[in-house]
């Protein structure tokens, strides 16, 4: 009963109701503290109906009187089989008062689910983590500010800080040749971490310099962009590379457009006005721009343009006179080129039609040239023929006989080649078809286990993905059970309700044997008594005839009937025994229940409680009067 | 946590026991951490003997690698497991990696101390003294009839740039503003704790 009543008070407590800690059982339980129960569990479950109810009980008679008759509405309609009514609340009694707790309690919403629900994303571990940090150091107490050891000094404010300053570092690199590695190699150079005296200023610069290692790596791809290195933080992704590279393309197509602008000679088509600002906004930065040209891959031409290029960037580097002269003498000169351009233009368009021309030619000529020779090869052959058939003329008819035999010979000799050949070609196709059949299986084999493999790979890397994410679960779950609280163990309460089950089983069974070993008992009862009253007739009858006549038989009938007489009085006090102490246990039990319901106490309450109210009622009474 | 080649290649060859035996190894992993920690003992940084058949750039590169390693680990604060899982991608052998934890687990404190020295940080409030003031009249109003606060609160920082407290006055709304701010701002503290 009392752990029963400790979980009770527990629940009661986690609804908001403030039960002092010595109250354990709910013997002590007093009407205040009812009421406040009740009314936190009704909020609890359902807001609409605790809110209007007050969880404090007021002064007044019939203000409580009022309060109980609505706690035990409320409770009614939420489903309570029992009738309830104003002297529950008021004027407990233990047993009744435990079935309306429990029947709130189990009406409780349960927030063990809440806690299940959370959610194990990254952002809640995140904020767990943050949540125990701030736990930890809000333990830590103040400590004066020269007995702190440097953590706390760094927690507790007096910590001195730099600000982040960083030193360029030398590196030694693994794959350095030559000179340089034999600079690396000798003393002059310091080992990295002590180049930088300070030791703050040594983890700051090389915080940096991996930083900037990074940041190299990733824009190692994108030529030209050296300049932008020295970001501090990480370089934002293939976007702006990619946007840097097309700005790059943008300025050579300009470039090359502008120098070879009525060839159209780049695929590339862009705004002239754009071109001429970009150059005209760039004239300090070109002559790195020539290298970079000369080494760009982006060219669809070949040296002669790129000689053109190399010098069209002198042109304005040499204007360090006055500006206007300058410019009057680049556009002239600019002119004069573009005229030599385009007469040059204009020769190669003519060179180029002639050239067209003259490979047409070619084409023709060299058909002919072969359709002729293959008129040639005819010609030779039918002449060889006739020659040979004017030589065999004169001696007709002897030439015509051989001719005949030869031609016999020669068919014979074919068909005798054709007859090996099908010998051999047989076993040959046989043996051909069976290699084939052979590779068809093998590779039908080969496909088959490759796919099994792959397969295997598969499952491999689900299987191992399962693993992570299971371990991943499984150090998220460890970490919060550490951080449950621990007053409710669960494993004894299971522990117990599993005891308590086999006891209730074995009970069970000594009932059952039990009422089985009083219905036999009762069966032989009933059958000895049988036997006895089927006894004592026979024994009656037979006595009684002889008792007629004689003395001494009438005398033992006497006896008889006075010894069963007896006996039966005995039976009968004793089963009267038996039934009246079964009264005065039941009596007894009926007692412990009522001393239980403190039923004098609560009468005298409701005595005082009747006093109480009829003077309120006078009082209001005379107030009525009076106003 | 990603590290940049350079780095990456100081560690495969760190790894390798052709270059770096587990003597070799352990003195450079302690030359590491002593320079980082401790600015005493930079003279003689690499120059011990069991380094001295080692190739001068190897060392120094594994040296530098190290201490960037180091305080990349530091900086990310990882523990145990994250370390010694990231070893055995760069091919480390088992005592190898064990040695590395242990020297990271003793020097763990002085490398976070280390590295949160580097940053600002807003001055600390110790202690508050306040005054309260009945304003009768001023230049401006002839009948003023008001009270005021004048608040001092103590402040305590090593920075010797700032002033050791900051004053201000303030009338009683404005004081009930900043009480109630300090209130809330406890209470979400204790809300975050609870999470």
């Amino acid at each position: 009963m009392e752990e029963a009543d400790r979980i009770l008070i527990h629940s009661l407590r986690q609804a908001g109701t403030a039960v002092p800690p010595e109250v354990q059982t709910l013997r002590a339980f007093t009407t205040e503290l009812v009421v406040e129960a009740v009314v936190r569990c009704l909020r609890v479950i359902s807001p609409t109906v605790g809110s209007g109810l007050s969880h404090l009980l007021p002064p007044a008679m019939s203000a409580r009187f009022r309060l109980a008759m609505s706690l035990a509405q409320a409770c009614m309609d939420l489903g309570y089989p029992l009738e309830l009514g104003y002297q529950n609340f008021l004027y407990p009694s233990e047993p009744d008062l435990r079935d309306l707790l429990l029947f709130l309690a189990e009406r409780l919403p349960t927030d063990a689910s809440e806690d299940a629900d959370q959610p194990a994303g990254d952002s809640a571990i995140f904020l767990r983590a943050i949540g125990s940090q701030i736990r930890e150091q809000l333990a830590l107490p103040w400590v004066p500010p020269l007995l702190r050891t440097p953590k706390l000094q760094h927690l507790q404010g007096s910590a001195l800080q730099q600000s982040l300053r960083c030193t360029r570092l030398v590196l030694p690199e693994l794959s350095s040749k030559g000179e340089p590695r034999e600079f690396q190699a000798s003393a002059l150079l310091l080992p990295a971490p002590t180049q930088v005296p300070q030791l703050v200023r040594r983890a700051a610069s090389l915080l940096e310099q991996h930083a900037v290692q990074l940041c190299q790596h990733v824009s190692r791809d994108c030529p030209g962009d050296e300049d932008r290195v020295c970001w501090a933080h990480r370089v934002p992704s293939q976007e702006d590379s990619r946007a840097a590279q097309q700005r790059l393309h943008k300025q050579l197509a300009e470039h090359l457009r502008q120098s070879w602008s009525p060839l159209g000679a780049s695929t590339q088509v862009r705004d002239l006005g754009d071109m001429l600002q970009a150059w005209g906004a760039r004239k300090k930065t070109s002559t790195p721009k020539g290298s970079r040209f000369t080494h760009s891959e982006k060219f669809t031409f070949q040296l002669e343009p790129q000689a053109q290029v190399t010098q069209i960037p002198d042109v304005p580097v040499t204007s360090q006179k006055p500006e206007q002269d300058t410019r009057a003498a680049q556009e002239q000169e600019l002119e004069s080129l573009r005229e030599q351009l385009a007469s040059v233009n204009h020769s190669i368009e003519e060179v180029e039609a002639d050239m067209k021309t003259l490979g047409i030619n070619l084409m023709q000529v060299e058909t002919e040239c072969r359709q002729s020779e293959l008129s040639v090869a005819e010609q030779e052959q039918a002449l060889r023929l006739k020659s040979r058939a004017v030589e065999l003329l004169p001696d007709g008819a002897a030439n015509l006989a051989k001719l005949q035999l030869v031609v016999e010979s020669s068919a014979q000799r074919v068909i005798h080649l054709a007859s090996q050949w099908e010998k051999h070609r047989v076993p040959l196709l046989a043996e051909y078809r069976h290699l084939r059949k052979l590779q068809d299986c093998r590779e039908l084999e080969s496909s088959r286990r490759l796919a099994e493999i792959q397969e295997l790979h598969q499952s491999v890397r689900a299987a191992a993905e399962e693993a992570r994410r299971k371990e991943e679960v499984y150090k998220q779950l460890v970490s919060e059970l550490e951080t449950l609280p621990k007053d409710v163990s669960r494993l004894a309460y299971t522990q117990r309700i599993l005891e308590i089950v086999g006891n209730i089983r074995k009970q069970k069974e000594e009932i059952t044997k039990i009422l089985s070993d009083t219905k036999e008992l009762q069966k032989e009862i009933n059958s000895l008594s049988g036997k006895l009253d089927r006894t004592f007739a026979v024994t009656d009858e037979l006595v009684f005839k002889d008792a007629k006549k004689d003395d001494a038989v009438r005398k033992a009938y006497k006896y008889l009937a006075a010894l069963h007489e007896n006996c039966s009085q005995l039976i009968q006090t004793i089963e009267d025994t038996g039934t009246i102490m079964r009264e005065i246990r039941d009596l007894e039990e009926q007692i412990e229940t009522e001393m239980g319901k403190k039923t004098l106490s609560n009468l005298e309450k409701i005595c005082e409680d009747y006093r109480a109210l009829r003077q309120e009622n006078a009082s209001l009474l005379s107030r009525v009067r009076e106003a | 946590m990603e590290l940049s080649e350079y780095v990456q290649r100081g560690f495969q060859r760190l790894a390798d026991p052709g270059s770096f035996d587990s003597n070799a190894f352990a003195l450079l992993l302690r030359a590491a951490f002593q320079s980082l920690l401790d600015a005493r003992a930079d003279e003689a940084a690499l120059d011990h003997p069991g380094l001295k058949h080692i190739d001068p750039v190897v060392l120094k590169h594994c040296h530098a690698a190290a201490a960037t390693y180091i305080l990349e680990a530091g900086k990310h604060r990882v523990d145990r497991s994250t370390l010694s899982t990231y070893l055995e991608d760069c091919k480390f052998d088992q005592d190898r990696i064990e040695i590395f934890c242990t020297e990271y687990q003793n020097n763990k404190n002085s490398l976070e101390i280390l590295l949160g020295s580097i940053g600002r940080s807003l001055p600390h409030i110790t202690d508050v003294s306040w005054r309260l003031e009945y304003q009768i009249k001023t230049n401006q109003l002839h009948k003023m009839y008001q009270p005021g606060y004048l608040v001092t609160l103590n402040v305590e920082n090593s920075d010797s740039q700032s002033y050791p407290e900051i004053s201000f006055s303030c009338n009683m709304e404005q004081l009930q503003d900043l009480v109630g701010k300090l209130k809330d701002a406890s209470k979400s503290l204790e809300r975050a704790t609870q999470l």
